[in-house]
């Protein structure tokens, strides 16, 4: 099997920091993998590098066997790489619905269908009564879901979440996690970073444990919550999986 | 969907701002009443002023789709406005090509200027954008000056005055109203196919947040482009039909900074990305300048544009998102259909 998405040896620098450090890790089609790290340890770098805002300062980064290390952010949405930002950026003068259009322009020309596929995506993520409001009204946690909302609504093979919990209430977080869980059986790849533990661990395939740039862990949600080097750096304590 | 507020009432429905593509009752009322006003030639001692007003109001909203529509705030269309007056009336007078097909050539030649202002400053945003399309119109205004073989320098150009339909000179300030009215309602109609398409969309994202259209699959660039180059073609026509009017050109005026100014506070007056607000700015403030011009010019020297400039901060203060956008808070939302 391909793997869909391969990062391989991948580094950023900012100046004398290392943002991100050669990190390898390779993600399959269908897998829900959790990212996840202290702050600062580069995980929203590591993001912006697989979807295109910088070039990395080395390494590869291959999506479905093709090399698309460096291409622009604009290409990679186009080959099906659709992301959230973990500070929300709407389209401040427009209604929810047409920020959700927008993403859904990507492979829907027509403008019935692209608020027709709008429309769906905005129920399936309870923003329905939301819909007419200008985005500029939203509280967080209703941005956060038009984040995702406008993710999804590009259709693509694979998404990256960045922190989409942060914000809402336990309620809204078992919604969301349900959404998150269905979409592997969508054809639609996630990788999600989020601090929200007891959400990722529960619904991520496979993890990968970031600190300081490198990856420091990889495998089962229940292995890496084991490991003492994952206790050591980000969790603290032993963590509990029910 | 929305709980819809039952039944909008009258005044709403004539205040408000319709939804993305569609015009509202208010819209056209006030654009038959334009046709009108020339079809029955209403007021005829004031038609240098409906003539300049319409004029205004059509480069109004030309500069509305770079300015509101994809936040391309621009001090320098006056160089596009230049640019369409300058190739139609030098095809004229050298080649002999009628002003008709100049339009069109003129508006080809300010698309080309505003993808290219647009491809220099890629990278520039906000107040840098700002300052290097004004220094632009500059340049573009001393090349006017010093290519006198061309251009006729600081003399600058005179097309006779001999009335014939074929050149574009028209023999009545009527034909003229016509002709620019003509000319606002195809700006317009150009808006509101703009803001109810994909592209439209493309526009209002990028000027919202850039990443995140990048982010949805849209090249910034392309769309930057484009955008600045439709708005820049609508601007050159209009600067062809302000030379066919004066039948005069010369850089002091025609690509002055001043005029680049007055292209950009009319939408901000009327309603910044609307599709009236470029209209009803044009229809205050164009009447408002040339009358306390006429009145006070002679009296005070100045003292017109002090009131003038009084009245603007006025407006800003208590307007900000423009006469539209005072009207469109007296009415509730409507869903996008």
């Amino acid at each position: 099997m391909t793997a869909l998405l391969e990062v391989q040896n991948v580094s950023r620098t900012f100046g004398a920091t290392r943002a991100v450090d050669n990190v390898s890790f390779a993600v399959q089609p269908g897998e829900l993998l959790g990212l996840i790290g202290p702050n600062g340890a580069g995980k929203s770098t590591l993001f912006n590098l697989i979807a295109g805002v910088m070039p990395p300062s080395g390494g590869q980064i291959i999506l479905d066997g093709t090399k698309v290390t460096g291409r622009k952010s604009y290409k990679m949405a186009r080959a099906g790489v659709a992301r959230t930002f973990q500070i929300p950026k709407p389209y401040r003068q427009l209604s929810v619905i047409e920020n959700v259009m927008i993403s859904a322009f990507l492979r829907e020309r027509s403008v019935t269908a692209a608020r027709d596929l709008a429309d769906v995506t905005l129920s399936d993520l309870g923003l329905a009564p939301y819909r007419d409001r200008p985005a500029s009204e939203l509280t967080v946690g209703l941005l956060k879901r038009l984040e995702v909302a406008r993710a999804l609504a590009m259709q693509p093979k694979l998404v990256l979440f960045d922190e989409i919990m942060a914000g809402l209430t336990p309620t809204e977080v078992g919604a969301m996690t349900e959404i998150v869980a269905s979409l592997p059986a969508r054809g639609i790849t996630v990788i999600w970073v989020e601090h929200v533990l007891y959400a990722i661990m529960k619904t991520a395939t496979r993890m990968v444990v970031i600190n300081r740039g490198s990856v420091i862990a990889e495998g089962t949600p229940a292995e890496v919550a084991r490991d003492p080097l994952v206790v050591k750096a980000y969790l603290g304590e032993e963590m509990q999986l029910a | 969907m929305t709980a819809m507020p039952a039944k909008p009432g009258l005044l709403q429905q004539i205040s408000g701002l319709p939804q993305r593509g569609h015009m509202s009752w208010f819209e056209i009322i006030l654009l038959a009443i334009c046709v009108a006003w020339v079809a029955f030639g209403i007021a005829p001692t004031f038609q240098d002023v409906v003539v300049l007003s319409f004029l205004f109001a059509g480069l109004a909203l030309a500069w509305n789709i770079a300015g509101g529509c994809a936040g391309l705030i621009s001090f320098g269309h006056a160089a596009f406005f230049g640019i369409g007056a300058y190739t139609s009336t030098i095809l004229f007078l050298n080649y002999n090509v009628t002003p008709w097909i100049g339009i069109f050539v003129g508006a080809v030649a300010a698309a080309v200027a505003g993808a290219v202002l647009s491809l220099i400053c890629a990278r520039l945003k906000g107040p840098f954008f700002i300052l290097s399309s004004l220094a632009f119109a500059e340049v573009a205004r001393i090349i006017a000056l010093n290519w006198s073989s061309v251009t006729g320098g600081a003399e600058g150009l005179s097309i006779p005055p001999v009335p014939d339909l074929a050149n574009m000179v028209l023999g009545s300030k009527t034909a003229y109203e016509a002709l620019t009215l003509v000319y606002l309602l195809a700006a317009y109609a150009m808006t509101r196919w703009l803001e109810a398409s994909r592209f439209g969309f493309y526009l209002f994202a990028i000027r919202d947040n850039d990443e995140a259209a990048a982010a949805a699959g849209i090249n910034p660039l392309m769309v930057r482009s484009a955008a600045m180059a439709l708005s820049a073609a609508l601007t050159g026509m209009g600067g062809t039909l302000f030379a066919q009017y004066f039948l005069y050109l010369d850089p002091t005026y025609v690509i002055s900074p001043e005029l680049s100014f007055q292209f950009a506070l009319l939408p901000a007056v009327g309603g910044l990305g609307t599709a009236v607000g470029p209209i009803l700015g044009s229809f205050l403030i164009t009447p408002l300048s040339e009358l306390l011009r006429a009145n006070l010019g002679n009296a005070a020297a100045g003292l017109h544009l002090v009131i003038y400039s009084a009245g603007l901060i006025v407006v800003m203060l208590y307007f900000p998102s423009g006469i539209a956008g005072a009207l469109e808070k007296l009415k509730p939302r409507r869903p996008q259909r």
